[in-house]
């Protein structure tokens, strides 16, 4: 089975994160660039299915030149190659834009199945998988947190609110998955090494027949056009223990519809 | 010069640093209470490779230096959860048989090393023989074929976890009649080799053992490179990755000691604002910072020139970092616990459980003296008095 995970790199979460002031695109130079969270576990769950079936993993991503460090990342995870769409054409690309590259690169790849997070921690829209399965006309599973594949049939439990889902699919399709799926493994010493070595092929717009009207800012379905900073945290309350500091918790809790 | 990790080292470090944080300092406080072993953390490790990280890949491990290595040794104990015997199995033992030991040792012990499975312990020092290995009272005789080891062993670490031990016997030169170290490898449950623990007042999952020897027999094949002309080189060859793992290592304990304290004199309000505001508290936080930091280069220096293959340059280097890491790591917890009052004594806040393990390294497995001793006469130029 020949298996693409979707990667990307994303500003740490765990840090400050800042919109450029003179495109509001997601300013990269001053974060901590990380590979997204949740493509780690799609690539366990790659990793995973090649040591049970076989075949060959791939990741794939779009970004500028600095997205290589999570395509390092994520191929010291294990993964065969690497595919990195870069073009200096694709910035200020929105997720309409962003899902027509991703797909025309996968059609060049022709896998079986496209693993991905289900959601990166800096746009956070949660789409891709189904545009790019809407593009490709392949199947959709989004929101993963079991993956079993039987033959050529894919099911999957999928997360919901209330409980999960039972869906199955027929190869091509593409899975989408949360961080309660696996558990990551670490880079092995190994396999640190040896993504040092590991082709990474570039793609460019031209490559793949895609014209630089179709995406950047000019070919974008959605500009931001303004951002505002997140208000300062008001500082908390502070209950103080006279004998009633029980009863004043939960006051505050049923108050805040806590409890 | 480079002052910064390549790209590989940064993502090693990335790895063990977390591996380490999901067992951390409470995992090594509770096997070492309990009088167990960090067996789930050294196989883990092993499993990935880092435990072998300096030995060669034909052999099983990755291929890469002692710089690596170091790496390990450092991110786990600044996870506050430091295996001591890295320095010992991979560091010491893995690097005498690469560089030593006969093909056929090479492949019976060194993938073994190098994934975990097989741990090797050290032994030289011996009840009247410590900071003086000229006066090792373990010797080695043939009978036939074989080797009859006799002799006592004092503070071996971790032996009953250990699978093998590195013996340091003496053997009677056949020419001179003169008594020239020689190595053997020596299953730990060979008969002959009894131990008993010695009763230590350091927190740390690996225990210390008094060895005895009763005339252990071992094949010619236990002998490391197969000649009694080896001993010496071997020995020799050991001690530069030890002093700069144990160094790493202490460094490592450091930054945990001083994350620690600083996390706390942040949050902890006496006077209504955090303690740390107070230079009295904060300056020495620092200046114990800047000491860390300053052997932490030396340990990188030192990893750099062995791993050049300068191993004499390497050697003021390596005893240099392993006498600043002692004192700077000792000096972070001494300094924490103040910064921290009554709950650095307390056994919940994890930094006075390293008192033991940090002032051990001033100790062992070369002391402080000898080390001064050794740059007053080899940097110095001074006579020696001993
Ligand atoms: C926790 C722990 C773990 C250990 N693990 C191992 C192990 O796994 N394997 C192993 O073989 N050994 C091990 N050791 C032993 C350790 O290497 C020795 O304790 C160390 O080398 C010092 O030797 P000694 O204890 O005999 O001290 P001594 O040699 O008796 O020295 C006593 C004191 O005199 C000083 N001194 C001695 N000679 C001089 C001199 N010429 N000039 C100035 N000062 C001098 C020393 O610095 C020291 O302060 C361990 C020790 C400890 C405490």
């Amino acid at each position: 089975m020949n298996i693409v995970v979707l990667v990307k790199q994303v500003p740490d979460s765990g840090a400050e994160r800042e919109l450029r002031s003179d495109d509001q695109t997601i300013d990269r130079s001053s974060a901590n660039n990380v590979l997204n969270e949740m493509d780690e576990y799609a690539v366990e769950e790659a990793l995973k299915l090649q040591e049970a079936l076989g075949g060959e993993v791939t990741v794939l991503t779009m970004g500028p030149e600095q997205a290589g460090e999570a395509i390092r990342k994520a191929l010291q995870m294990g993964p065969d190659k690497a595919v990195h769409v870069l073009d200096g054409a694709l910035h200020g690309s929105c997720a309409v834009a962003t899902s027509k590259v991703l797909a025309a690169a996968l059609r060049t790849l022709n896998p079986d199945l496209v693993l991905a997070g289900a959601e990166s921690t800096d746009g956070r829209v949660q789409v891709m998988p189904h545009m790019i399965a809407e593009r490709l006309g392949i199947a959709a599973l989004t929101g993963a947190r079991k993956l079993t594949v039987d033959g050529g049939t894919l099911t999957v439990e999928r997360q919901t609110e209330e409980g999960y889902e039972v869906v199955t699919a027929a190869t091509p399709a593409i899975v989408s998955v949360w961080d309660t799926i696996n558990e990551p493994r670490y880079p092995s010493l190994k396999g640190i090494m040896a993504a040092k070595k590991k082709p990474v092929q570039t793609l460019s717009l031209a490559d793949l027949g895609i014209s630089p009207d179709e995406v950047g800012f000019a070919g974008s379905t959605s500009t931001v056009v303004e951002s505002t900073k997140r208000p300062p945290r008001q500082a908390g309350t502070k209950v103080t223990d006279s004998g009633d500091g029980g009863v004043q918790l939960v006051e505050f809790l049923a108050t805040e519809r806590f409890v | 010069m480079d002052f910064d990790d390549t790209p590989e080292q940064k993502a090693l470090r990335e790895a063990v640093a977390a591996l380490g944080r999901r067992y951390g300092h409470e995992y090594f406080v509770a096997k070492a209470k309990s009088g167990g072993h960090q067996t789930e953390l050294w196989a883990e490790a092993g499993k990935l490779g880092y435990l072998g990280a300096n030995l060669p890949a034909e052999y099983g491990g990755a291929g890469g230096g002692i710089t690596e290595l170091a790496i390990v040794a450092e991110e786990l104990a600044a996870a506050g959860c430091p295996l001591l015997l890295i320095v010992v199995s991979p560091a010491i033992a893995g690097t005498v048989i690469a560089r030593h030991g006969t093909e056929q040792q090479r492949r019976h012990v060194l993938p073994g090393i190098a994934d975990g499975s097989t741990k090797v312990a050290f032994a030289i020092t011996e009840p009247e023989a410590g900071s003086n290995f000229h006066r090792l009272g373990t010797v080695a005789r043939r009978d036939g074929d074989d080797w009859l080891l006799r002799g006592s062993k004092a503070f071996i670490s971790g032996i009953d976890e250990c699978d093998l031990v590195l013996v340091v016997a003496r053997t009677e030169d056949a020419a001179t009649g003169k008594l020239k170290p020689a190595l053997f490898l020596v299953p730990t449950d060979a008969p002959g080799l009894s131990r008993t623990p010695l009763e230590m007042e350091v927190v740390a999952p690996e225990k210390q053992w008094l060895l005895y020897l009763d005339d252990v027999r071992v094949p010619a094949t236990a002998l490391v490179g197969g000649s009694t002309d080896a001993g010496l080189p071997a020995l020799f060859a050991g001690l530069n990755p030890e002093r700069i793992t144990i160094a790493a290592s202490a460094v490592g304990t450091g930054r945990y000691a001083l994350e620690r304290a600083a996390g706390y004199a942040k949050a902890r309000a006496v006077w209504g604002r955090p303690i740390g505001t107070h230079q009295g508290v904060a300056h020495p936080l620092a200046h114990a910072q800047i000491q860390v930091e300053l052997a932490r280069l030396m340990v990188a220096k030192a990893a750099a020139r062995y791993d050049a293959g300068r191993d004499l340059d390497a050697g003021t280097a390596a005893n240099m970092a392993k006498y600043a890491a002692a004192e700077a790591s000792a000096l972070a917890v001494d300094t924490a616990i103040q910064a921290m009052g009554g709950n650095g004594m307390a056994t919940e806040y994890g930094v006075a459980t390293l008192l033991g393990v940090t002032r051990v390294t001033r100790i062992a497995p070369v002391s402080r003296e000898m080390i001064l001793n050794f740059v007053a006469q080899h940097v110095l130029g001074q006579d020696r008095s001993y």
